[in-house]
């Protein structure tokens, strides 16, 4: 009962009156001093969880190259990092530069709290990322990262199971019976695990050869023939081949510790997970994840905005250019493995790909050959994310069939959508 | 109490132990998972941990500038704690002992407070903040909480059993309220009193969604919130994570053993019975 | 005061001096309520007034917000799920009101005897109530794991067959309950240990001698004299019953299939990631509405069984 006893009010006491003395700078945004310098605030998530310091990095080299501009962050951790920003943007307090998702990007834009980018560099960036966040020809955002997401596998189960690696020709059958070879309960051994979520549905969708919205993006598209298979891919691994949630015990990262564990052949996860797996006496590796009918891999980015309000928006776009394409920060990113710059220079990427395991780095680019760009549909989007993941979720307990799922999740994404 | 007897107080002595056992299960594994390091918390963890390793703690203590945000959530909870104190045993002194019309619904006013989710009142109380300049500061975080209903009720019902006779013996020696709430009342209820610092230090101590939207800088941030960014966005170190909440349960903890000596105390003390 | 006058001056409310016309210290009442009405209003008040304003507006927190009357109102009517919400928070409540109460007091009356190492067996009884629900959620998952959990091993060893608690929808409400009530059980103890400091032994050692029976003075002196405390316990868990999220939120998210998903979960769902803060608000002042309903109906009936003044 920690919220016993809850917010109530009060008498102003001398000793209320003292902490605030001590209180931090200005809370929202900029502020400037007679010299001519400015602060400007950053908000950010992407630097919670291990690249502070590197984060801390590039602003040093940053404030040395701009003098009269200082960078004050703020870290949050992702999960709380929404109700902070949205908080924010509510009682006019964002910062002047803001992290956000690309599927956040929609609805913030078209809520008006992002300032538009003039000038902006456009050679820098990779074409494909920079355009994911321009409205109208307006770019409104700039990409810091991305990341893609792989197929990981464990080579010494591999090996003891006599199956050949994964190669980026594989498709759903070659990947099916391969988990089915690999799965020894007995030993606690599983053979595949992929989340049963939106984010893997949507790109399954686009593999077995469908979409998941028209193409006008006003309605439904998956509860077809394609979305079935999707689905049917998905759930039919849970139980057989993949653990459930029960067998998993359920926290949320239960599928990296049962890689790391060595009790997982197969898995489907992002880039951003190569530093935090690191090397594994098993030996590990990635390839291009298997298609259906044809090859589709999810891309995940982060990007910045500066705030409509800022009274600083120069300086801010200064340090939302210099965060996401300086050459600082793509030889930082590359350097501490952390997510990747989306730089437009290939060289420079080029050293990403022999910095250790997995050794076959060559994948990560190789699946933005064939991408399927996540839909993103404004307001709706958490709650769309949310019925999709939910319905699958039913039919993997068993509890509905994946024509009911689907049928459920596509009324009630119409609904969100009309 | 009448005293038990002795084959009755032994077996009651063993089932309160056995219940004793499996309250402090739960709390126990969550001592075993911050000794337990790096990956195998898929399956479920051991009762004693085969390979203990403190490097959950040295990890806590590297991430975390743990001094600051330990100080900073002392300071904040002492400081709620006093400030709750007397404005609750105020409040509560006038519901329980002074009889005046509509008291019930001003008292009734008073718990309504209660009954609104937090959640909802976030965005408004922050705009409100704002207004006043006290986003990222300590008073912001403090002045939504420095008096609480919880505690001017609990206060409220522990000084409502205390005889009327005697304020009545001090009105006749002339006391006015304030002597009779210092010098009668608050010395009586002292158990409620110290039962309501635990709790009230607790709630501070324990806050998160305010201070997470209302302080900016690092150095004013509170352990609740230090605790909360070991939570990864992909990958969580779990021992890292035990060993925090493990650690912080700790001043919670020596603050309620202080306490339940002075709500004997309390007692023995009034020389009243 | 001799031992046989305690209970009498405290069992028979003591009426107020009627007949003469009283004088009211308004000055004392005044100052002496203003240090806490005061901020109560500001931060209190006057926020829930703003949330009743924006729960008649379509907001997503970052556009300027548009005029809809009670459309948030009869949309959450209407909605299906908010019933369900609704009904969660009941069965929550329904089932771990009971359990803190009931354990609570037999734990307080338990540890109230003189017992060796009741100092330590206290402390352990109130640790769960200091530890945060972030850890605590993961280990419950654990302990009520379906298929490997210790919970389940031990009814199996018993030749009960484990149900899939919160793997299974029909479980998942009473796995959160379980764990609610182990973690609040040393809270209602400590309060109602508390309450009992105040009951003198001599009234109890009275009714003793009266020749009175352990259940009778349990029920006839005890729990009569404790009521204030009891009364101030069912209040308190019931406000924050109603308000339960937490733990729901740590322990099962809602699920599954949204099984486990109570009223406060909504209101933050709707809030911060629905992008309908509107609704959010409306949604918040239906279930205070509920509470307060309930409050006063039971305001109203403590005359019936709280002694105090």
């Amino acid at each position: 009962m920690s919220r016993a006893p809850r917010v109530a009010a009060a008498l102003v006491t001398a000793s209320a009156l003292a902490l605030a003395g001590c209180s931090g700078s200005a809370s929202s945004g900029a502020s400037s001093s007679s010299d001519g310098k400015v602060t400007i605030t950053y908000s950010n998530f992407i630097s919670n969880g291990g690249n502070e310091a590197n984060l801390t990095k590039i602003v040093d080299a940053f404030e040395a190259a701009n003098p009269d501009i200082t960078v004050k962050v703020t870290t949050l951790p992702y999960a709380d990092y929404f109700t902070a920003l949205q908080t924010d943007l509510a009682g006019g307090t964002a910062a002047d530069v803001f992290d956000m998702e690309y599927a956040g990007y929609a609805a913030l834009q078209s809520s008006g709290v992002l300032a538009p980018l003039d000038g902006v560099d456009g050679a820098a960036y990779k074409p494909s990322l920079l355009d994911a966040y321009q409205t109208d020809g307006t770019q409104y955002a700039l990409p810091s990262s991305f990341s893609t997401v792989v197929l990981f596998y464990n080579k010494a189960l591999f090996d003891a199971a006599g199956v050949s690696y994964p190669t980026s020709s594989w498709t759903w059958a070659d990947e099916k019976a391969a988990a089915e070879k690999l799965t020894n309960a007995s030993a606690g051994v599983w053979g595949d695990y992929q989340p049963i979520s939106y984010y893997e549905f949507y790109k399954a969708v686009a593999q077995a050869g469908g979409s998941f919205l028209s193409k006008d993006g006003k309605k439904a598209a998956f509860n077809d023939a394609a979305g079935k298979a999707a689905a049917q891919w998905l759930v039919g691994k849970s139980g057989t081949v993949m653990p459930t949630t029960e067998q998993g015990a359920g926290t949320a990262d239960f599928d990296k510790n049962l890689f790391t564990a060595g009790k997982l052949a197969m898995w489907h996860s992002g880039s951003w997970m190569f530093g935090v797996v690191g090397q594994q006496p098993f030996g590990w590796d990635v390839a291009v994840e298997p298609g259906d009918t044809t090859k589709a891999s999810a891309l995940f980015s982060n990007a910045v905005g500066v705030s409509a309000t800022s009274a600083h928006k120069e300086a801010a776009q200064k340090w939302a250019q210099f965060l996401t394409s300086s050459p600082t920060t793509v030889s930082v990113r590359l350097d501490a493995g952390w997510e990747l710059p989306p730089t437009s220079d290939e060289s420079a990427l080029a050293s990403y790909l022999t910095k250790g395991t997995p050794a076959n780095r060559q994948a990560v680019f190789d699946s933005l050959d064939a991408v399927a760009l996540a839909p993103s549909i404004g307001d709706n989007q958490t709650k769309m994310q949310d019925v999709v993941s939910e319905k699958l979720t039913e039919a993997a307990a068993g509890r509905l069939t994946v024509q009911q799922a689907l049928d459920q999740a596509e009324t009630e994404v119409n609904a969100l959508l009309g | 109490m009448p005293r038990l007897s002795r084959p009755r107080a032994v077996l009651l002595w063993v089932v309160l132990a056995l219940g004793a056992l499996a309250m402090f299960f739960p709390f126990w594994w969550t001592v075993v998972t911050s000794l337990t390091s790096g990956a195998g918390l898929s399956s479920t963890p051991a009762i004693v941990p085969a390979d203990p390793s403190w490097a959950g703690y040295a990890e806590l203590f590297r991430r975390t500038p743990f001094a600051r945000v330990v100080l900073n959530s002392a300071g904040l909870a002492v400081t709620t704690v006093v400030v709750q104190i007397v404005t609750s045993s105020l409040a509560a002194y006038v519901f329980a002992r002074i009889e005046f019309p509509g008291r019930q619904v001003v008292f009734t006013a008073y718990l309504v407070t209660m009954m609104i989710p937090m959640q909802v009142l976030l965005v408004p109380l922050f705009v409100q903040m704002k207004t006043w300049g006290l986003v990222d500061t300590y008073l912001g975080v403090l002045l939504p909480g420095v008096a609480s209903v919880f505690g001017i009720f609990l206060l409220r019902q522990a000084m409502s059993t205390v005889p009327r006779e005697l304020d009545e013996a001090a009105t006749i020696d002339g006391a006015g309220h304030l002597r009779i709430f210092g010098m009668v009342v608050m010395p009586l209820v002292r158990p409620a009193v110290a039962t309501f610092a635990v709790f009230s230090f607790m709630s501070s101590w324990n806050s998160f969604l305010w201070p997470l939207v209302i302080l900016r800088s690092a150095e004013l941030k509170t352990l609740p919130l230090a605790l909360a960014s070991l939570v990864g966005q992909y990958s969580t170190r779990w021992d890292v994570l035990m060993a925090g909440s493990v650690v912080s349960v700790l001043p919670m903890l020596a603050l309620y053993l202080v306490a339940q000596r002075h709500i004997i105390q309390g007692i023995a003390g009034t020389g009243l019975k | 005061m001799t031992a046989l006058a305690a209970p009498a001056a405290t069992l028979e409310r003591t009426a107020a001096p009627r007949g003469r016309r009283r004088r009211y210290p308004w000055p004392v009442i005044i100052g002496f309520l203003a240090p806490s009405a005061v901020p109560l209003v500001l931060f209190v008040y006057i926020p829930m007034v703003r949330a009743g304003w924006i729960s008649l507006h379509k907001w997503n927190l970052i556009s300027p917000m548009t005029w809809v009357g009670l459309r948030n109102y009869t949309d959450l009517l209407a909605d299906p799920s908010t019933r369900a919400a609704f009904g969660h928070t009941l069965e929550y409540v329904a089932g771990y009101l009971p359990l803190v109460l009931i354990g609570g007091l037999a734990l307080a009356l338990a540890l109230n005897q003189p017992l060796r190492g009741r100092t330590a067996l206290r402390g352990i009884y109130f640790l769960p109530v200091i530890t945060s629900w972030i850890a605590v959620a993961l280990v419950w998952r654990w302990l009520l794991n379906p298929s490997v959990g210790v919970v389940n091993q031990v009814l199996g060893a018993l030749g009960i067959d484990g149900p899939g608690w919160w793997a299974d929808p029909a479980w998942a409400m009473p796995s959160v309950i379980i764990a609610s009530a182990w973690k609040d059980l040393g809270f209602v103890m400590v309060i109602l240990l508390a309450g009992l400091q105040s009951i003198g032994e001599d009234v109890v050692e009275a009714a003793v001698l009266d020749g009175a029976g352990s259940w009778r003075r349990l029920w006839s002196i005890t729990i009569p004299l404790l009521s204030p405390s009891i009364f101030f316990v069912v209040v308190i868990s019931l406000i924050n019953g109603f308000q339960v999220f937490d733990q729901v939120y740590a322990m099962t998210g809602g699920g599954p299939a949204g099984s486990s998903e109570v009223v406060v979960q909504q209101v933050y769902d709707l809030t911060f990631h629905y992008a309908h803060a509107g609704q959010g608000a409306a949604l918040s002042w239906m279930l205070f509405v509920v509470i307060l309903a309930i409050t006063v109906v039971q305001m109203w009936g403590q005359r019936r069984w709280v002694h105090d003044a």
